[in-house]
C-alpha cells in the first residue's frame, strides 16, 4: 500500500490559516472547478506541466541541446520555451540547475509523505495542529487522500481537508472516519452565478454539503471567498442556505492577488478578471459577517 | 510575595509625566545614537549605551617598558584616573543619573605582555584564520548583582580592606588594584551627584529641577550607603554597568526581576513607590545601557516560575522605551502564559522585543556536563547568545570560534594535493586539522589561565563574584568554583551542504569529478554559474531527509567530541557550543570557494542555523523547519546556539498568529534548542529602511542575540537582516 504515490505541488509547513493550530498543508495536483480568481493555477490540471520561470535562467543552453522537439530556443538573447513543441518529457528540467525550468507537482509515495508529515509532530502537538489536505481538489485523488489520512490518524494527528466538494458522495464516505475536520468551500448560492465563476454547477456541491451535515460527528468549517464583483451578492443566500443546514462554523477568504505571478511560469496569460477583482476591504468582510451572524452563524 | 494565583498581570498605564518622561528619553536615545553614528559611521555591536563626548582625551600612566598597561594595580591606578577625568552626562527625564562615555581600551594600551603572548600558537592560529581564540578574552561571566546591592559600594571597599589583612598575602597587589577602582568609583558617583545638582541650580522646569536634585542626593547617599529602595538599587545597577562597560564592554547582568523584587515590594509595601514609577526607573536603566539581563524561568529548585509583577513592569518599560534592550524571557513548560503572550504582543506592536532562552536545553543539557540540574535553572541568558550563573561561573563564552569551514577547505587542499579523490579520506582530513584548530584553543585557554590574571584580569566582576575577594584571586585563576570554557563551532552548513554536494554530485550521481570539481574552486567558478548551481542546489542541511542533514549531524558529533577533552595541562572543563555572533562575513572573507556554491569571500553559514533559501523543492520555506534543524543540531551541552526568525507581521498578526508563535517556542524547547532571536517586521519598511537607514531611525532590529538600531548598521549587516528575512517568507498558496 505504502507504494501508492500522489501527485503532490507543494507541502507548506507552519501554516495558520487552514485549520486549528500549527498545520503542514499538503496540495493535491487537479481540480475539476476553474475559478476566475485562482490563485494556485497550477493546480487547476491533473496533467503534469513544466514551470519556466525565465527570470531564473543562466542560459546554459542545456536544455536546447537536450530537448528532441527544439522545443527550447534562444531568441535575441533571451531563452524561449515553445509549448506547442513541448511534450512535458521533463528532460529539460532534470538538466536544469538554476531551477528555471520545473515540474508542477511530484510523485509522492505514501511512505515518504508519511516521513515528510512527522517531522513537524511536535508543533501538531503543542498547538492542537494537524496535517491539511488541499489543493487543487485532493478528493480527485480519493484513494491516495484515503490512505494518508488512515496514516495520519495512526499517528493520532489531527487531520482537515480542504475541499471544493464537487465530487461524489461516496468519496465523502470513504474519507469520513478519517477526517477531524471539512474546510468546505462555498463560493456562490446561485447555480448560473458559480457556473460562471467556476466552469461548474454547485448543484452537487450544496447536495453534498447538506448531506455531510446531516451525517452525525462530522466537523464542518464553511469557508467563502469573498470577491468584490465576483460573489458579493450571493452572502445572502449563502447565508440563508447554511443557515439550515447543521455546521460548526463559517470562515471569510478575502480574495488576493498573490496567484498573479504564477500564470507566467505556467505559460498561461494572466485571466481578466485580475483587473476586475479587488481585494475587500474590512467593513466589506465586516458587513457581510453581519449577514452571516444575523442568522445565527458562527463566524 | 503575592501568590501566582494573585498576580497582578495588567499592563501598566502611565501618566502623562510619565509617559512624556518616557517618550523623552527615546527620542534623546535616537538623537544620541543619530550623533554617533556620525561621528562613529556604522555600528555592527548592539549600542551599549554609551555617550559621546567628541573633545574628550584621557592620556595613560604607562610605567611599563613595553608599553602597555598590564595587572590589577597599574590597571587601577588608570581606571580611577579615568573615572575622574570623565565628563558627566544626566538626562533630566532619566530617575537616574550618569553614563559612560567611552571605552577604558580606546586610551589605554591594556593587553598582555610580549612574554607571555603564547607564539608558538599565533602561528596556528594565523594559519587557521583562527581570530578569536578564546586566549586574552574579557568579561563574558556575569556577576551577582546582589552581592553590591548588599554592600553598596563603600561596603565593597570595606570587603577588600578585610580580606586583605585577613588573608595578608606576600604580593597585595589584588587588593591595591581592586581598592584603586572601587575607591575611583565612589568619586565617580560624587561626581555624578556634584553634576546633577548642578544641572538642577539652572533648570527652569520645577518638575526637572526636583528630579535633578532627587538624583543628586540619591548619588550623594549611594556614594556612602548600599541601595535603600527600588530606585536607589536601578542607580547602582547603571553605576556597576557603565563602569563594567567601559572595561572591555562588559554587559552582563542578572535575573533583574528577581534582584529588584525585594525593593520593589519593600517600596510598595512603604507606599513610597507606584507600579508606573517602577516602570521608569526601569526604563531609565535601559536608557542607561541595552542591559543583557533575563525575567522569568525557574527557581533554583525547579519548583515555581520566577514570574513576578516586577517582570511584567520590565516588560513593559521596555515596550514604552522603544530602544534596543537585551532582555530574555526564560521559557519553560509553566511559564506564566500572560507574559509570553503580551511579549509576542508587544513584539507585533514594536517590530522587535525580547528573545527566548529555553529551559531544556540549556538546564538540561548543562546538567550532561556533571553539574547539578540546580545549577542550570540558575544560569541567566545574559549575553548575546551566552549564558551564565551570576556570580558563580567563569564560562568564557562567545569569544572563541573555530570557523570549520576553514578545516574543510584545508582537508580538500590535502586531498587535491595527494590526489586522494575519496570522501572518506576528506573527512578525515578535516577531523584532522579541525583537531588541530581546537587542540590550539585548548593549549591556549591553559595559557590564558596563566598569564590573564597578570594582564587583565577581570577587575570588575571580582567584586560581583563570590570568592574572588575573599581568596584574593582573580576569578579567572580560580576565584570563583566553576570554570568552564566554551568554544563555538561555526559554518556547520557551509560544511555540511559542501561534503553533501560532493556525495550527491560527485560520488553517487557522478555527475562531476573531483579534478573538475578543484578547477571550478580555484577559478572561484567562473564561466560556471551552471556547475555552481549544481551543486548549491542539492538537497540542502534544513530539509530532513537531506544528505546535508547526515553531514551536519557527523561533523557536529565529531566537533564535540574533539571539544570535551578539557584543556591539555589544567585539565579546566571546556563546554562545545555553536555561536558565530555576526561575523558569518569576516570568517569568509578570506575563505576560497566552497562546494556549496559558495563563492570566495562571500559570507560563511551563521552558527547552526540551515543557509537561507535552503528549503526548495516540494517543501517551501517554514520556521518550524529551520527550528527543526536548528534544535536537533544543538551542540547539547547548554551553551547556546540560536535560532533567528524573522517573522512577517502579516503572518503574527494572523487569527491564531501568536498561539503559532507560542506553540514554536515551546516546540522549540522541548526539541532542545536553546535560544530563539525573533524580528516581527514588514517587507516594505524593512526595504525602506535599507535604501534609506534615516528614513527610519528608530527601527529597532534584533541582528543576532543584540538588539541595534536598523539604522547603525552597516550596509552588509543590513543585507543580512534582510536576506535572512526574504529567505524566510513564507508564501500562502
Amino acid at each position: 500500500m505504502k507504494n501508492k504515490s500522489g501527485k503532490i505541488f507543494n507541502i507548506q509547513r507552519f501554516s495558520v490559516y487552514d485549520g486549528p493550530g500549527i498545520r503542514t498543508v499538503v496540495f493535491f495536483s487537479g481540480c475539476n472547478l476553474n475559478c476566475l480568481w485562482c490563485h494556485n493555477p497550477e493546480s487547476i490540471s491533473n496533467k503534469q506541466q513544466l514551470k519556466f520561470n525565465s527570470d531564473q535562467c543562466i542560459l546554459c543552453g542545456k536544455c536546447f541541446d537536450i530537448c528532441k522537439n527544439k522545443a527550447h530556443e534562444f531568441k535575441e538573447s533571451l531563452h524561449i520555451l515553445d509549448r506547442d513543441k513541448c511534450e512535458v518529457c521533463l528532460n529539460c528540467s532534470k538538466q536544469c540547475y538554476a531551477e528555471a525550468l520545473a515540474p508542477v507537482y511530484r510523485e509522492i509515495n505514501l511512505t515518504d509523505l508519511e516521513k515528510s508529515l512527522l517531522t513537524d509532530e511536535e508543533y501538531f502537538r503543542q498547538s492542537g495542529g494537524g496535517v491539511t489536505f488541499s489543493g487543487g481538489e485532493p478528493m480527485l485523488q480519493i484513494d491516495f487522500l484515503r490512505d494518508i489520512l488512515e496514516i495520519c490518524k495512526n499517528h493520532d494527528i489531527h487531520t482537515a481537508i480542504d475541499t471544493a466538494g464537487a465530487v461524489g458522495f461516496d468519496a465523502f464516505e470513504k474519507i469520513m472516519p478519517y477526517c477531524d475536520l471539512f474546510l468546505y468551500d462555498i463560493k456562490a448560492y446561485k447555480n448560473n452565478i458559480h457556473k460562471n465563476l467556476t466552469g461548474v454547477s454547485n448543484k452537487l456541491i450544496l447536495e453534498n454539503l447538506t448531506r455531510l451535515s446531516d451525517t452525525g460527528g462530522v466537523n464542518i468549517l464553511v469557508r467563502i471567498p469573498v470577491i468584490p464583483r465576483a460573489n458579493t451578492d450571493e452572502m445572502a443566500d449563502i447565508a440563508e442556505f447554511l443557515s439550515k443546514i447543521n455546521i460548526n462554523k463559517c470562515e471569510f477568504m478575502p480574495y488576493h492577488k498573490l496567484g498573479a505571478g504564477k500564470y507566467k511560469p505556467l505559460g498561461i496569460a494572466n485571466p481578466d478578471t485580475a483587473n476586475i477583482f479587488n481585494t475587500p476591504d474590512d467593513n466589506l468582510i465586516n458587513e457581510i459577517k453581519d449577514i452571516f451572524k444575523r442568522r445565527n452563524i458562527l463566524c | 510575595m503575592l501568590g501566582l494565583s494573585q498576580l497582578n498581570e495588567e499592563k501598566i498605564i502611565l501618566s502623562p509625566l510619565c509617559a512624556k518622561r518616557i517618550k523623552a528619553l527615546h527620542d534623546d536615545k535616537q538623537k544620541i545614537n543619530e550623533e554617533k553614528i556620525k561621528a562613529l559611521g556604522s555600528i555592527n555591536i548592539d549600542d551599549h549605551g554609551f555617550v559621546y563626548f567628541p573633545d574628550f582625551k584621557f592620556t595613560p600612566t604607562i610605567t611599563r617598558d613595553y608599553g602597555k598597561v598590564t595587572g590589577m594595580c597599574e590597571i587601577g591606578v588608570n581606571f580611577r584616573r579615568f573615572l575622574n577625568e570623565s565628563p558627566q552626562y544626566t538626562n533630566k527625564n532619566s530617575a537616574l543619573g550618569g553614563a559612560w562615555i567611552s571605552y577604558l581600551a580606546n586610551w589605554v594600551p591594556m593587553g598582555i605582555a610580549p612574554g607571555d603572548y603564547p607564539n608558538d600558537l599565533k602561528k596556528i592560529w594565523d594559519k587557521y584564520f583562527i581570530t578569536q581564540p578564546g586566549f586574552g578574552a574579557m568579561n563574558h561571566c556575569a556577576g551577582d548583582i546582589e552581592i553590591g546591592l548588599k554592600l553598596g559600594w563603600k561596603g565593597l571597599l570595606d570587603k577588600i580592606r578585610y580580606y586583605r589583612e585577613f588573608n595578608n598575602p606576600s604580593d597585595t597587589t589584588f587588593y591595591d588594584g581592586e581598592e584603586e577602582l572601587v575607591t575611583g568609583i565612589i568619586e565617580w558617583v560624587k561626581k555624578i551627584a556634584d553634576h546633577a545638582k548642578k544641572l538642577a541650580e539652572s533648570e527652569a522646569n520645577q518638575q526637572d529641577k526636583n528630579n535633578l536634585l532627587e538624583i543628586a542626593e540619591m548619588n550623594y547617599r549611594l556614594a556612602e550607603y548600599p541601595p535603600s529602595n527600588m530606585r536607589e538599587a536601578c542607580q547602582f545597577i547603571a553605576h556597576f554597568q557603565s563602569v563594567d562597560r567601559m572595561y572591555f564592554a562588559g554587559g552582563a547582568l542578572d535575573q533583574l526581576d528577581e534582584k529588584l523584587r525585594p525593593y520593589y515590594e519593600k517600596d510598595l509595601k512603604s507606599g513610597i513607590l507606584t507600579d508606573e514609577e517602577a516602570v521608569w526607573y526601569i526604563a531609565s536603566l535601559f536608557f542607561n545601557d541595552t542591559h543583557y539581563s533575563q525575567i522569568a524561568g525557574l527557581t533554583p529548585d525547579g519548583s515555581r516560575d520566577m514570574t513576578s509583577r516586577l517582570s511584567f513592569i520590565i516588560l513593559d518599560a521596555m515596550h514604552y522605551l522603544k530602544i534596543p534592550v537585551n532582555l530574555a524571557i526564560r521559557v519553560h513548560d509553566n511559564i506564566n502564559k500572560t507574559l509570553l503572550r503580551r511579549s509576542l504582543e508587544y513584539m507585533i506592536e514594536d517590530g522587535s522585543g525580547v528573545c527566548y532562552s529555553c529551559n531544556i536545553g540549556c538546564e538540561d543539557g548543562y546538567a550532561k556536563n556533571g553539574f547539578a540540574p540546580a545549577l542550570g535553572r540558575m544560569r541567566a541568558k545574559v549575553g548575546c547568545n551566552w549564558v551564565a550563573i551570576p556570580g558563580r561561573e567563569y564560562p568564557l563564552q562567545d569569544v572563541t570560534r573555530v570557523n570549520m569551514a576553514q578545516a574543510f577547505v584545508f582537508a580538500l587542499e590535502d586531498i587535491e594535493n595527494n590526489k586522494d579523490y575519496n570522501l572518506n579520506i576528506l573527512f578525515d582530513r578535516f577531523k584532522y586539522h579541525l583537531r588541530i584548530m581546537i587542540d590550539s584553543i585548548l593549549a591556549g585557554f591553559d595559557r590564558h589561565f596563566e598569564v590573564i590574571s597578570r594582564n587583565t584580569p577581570e577587575i570588575v566582576y571580582n567584586l560581583f563574584m563570590h570568592g574572588p575577594i575573599e581568596r584574593g584571586l582573580n576569578c579567572a585563576e580560580g576565584g570563583v568554583d566553576i570554570m568552564d570554557l566554551n568554544i563555538d563551532g561555526i559554518a556547520l552548513a557551509t560544511v555540511a551542504d559542501s561534503f553533501a554536494a560532493i556525495e550527491q554530485r560527485i560520488i553517487n550521481e557522478k555527475k562531476l569529478t573531483f579534478e573538475e570539481l578543484f578547477n571550478v574552486l580555484d577559478n572561484n567558478f567562473e564561466g560556471k554559474e551552471d556547475i555552481r548551481l549544481m551543486l548549491k542546489n542539492i538537497k540542502r542541511f534544513g530539509d530532513p531527509e537531506s544528505l546535508a542533514n547526515s553531514w551536519a549531524e557527523k561533523i557536529r558529533d565529531e566537533f564535540v567530541r574533539l571539544c570535551r577533552r578539557n584543556t591539555p595541562k589544567y585539565n579546566i572543563k571546556t563546554i562545545p557550543g555553536m555561536f558565530s555572533h555576526g561575523d558569518i562575513f569576516s570568517y569568509g572573507k578570506n575563505l576560497q570557494a566552497t562546494p556549496n556554491g559558495r563563492f570566495a569571500g562571500e559570507p560563511i553559514s551563521h552558527s547552526n542555523e540551515p543557509d537561507p533559501g535552503f528549503a526548495r523543492g516540494l517543501d517551501s520555506f517554514s520556521p518550524s523547519l529551520k527550528a527543526t534543524a536548528v534544535a536537533k543540531l544543538q551542540a547539547g551541552y547548554g551553551n547556546s546556539a540560536p535560532l533567528h526568525l524573522d517573522i512577517d507581521t502579516n503572518m503574527l498578526s494572523a487569527n491564531g498568529g501568536i498561539d503559532a508563535l507560542i506553540s514554536l517556542i515551546h516546540t522549540h524547547n522541548h526539541m532542545g534548542g536553546t535560544l530563539i532571536n525573533m524580528n516581527c517586521l514588514s517587507e516594505q519598511k524593512l526595504r525602506e529602511a535599507h535604501e534609506d537607514p534615516a528614513s527610519h531611525p528608530d527601527l529597532v532590529v534584533r541582528v543576532t542575540g543584540y538588539s541595534a538600531f536598523f539604522a547603525s548598521l552597516s550596509k552588509e549587516y543590513r543585507q543580512q537582516i534582510i536576506d535572512r528575512f526574504l529567505s524566510s517568507k513564507q508564501v500562502r498558496l
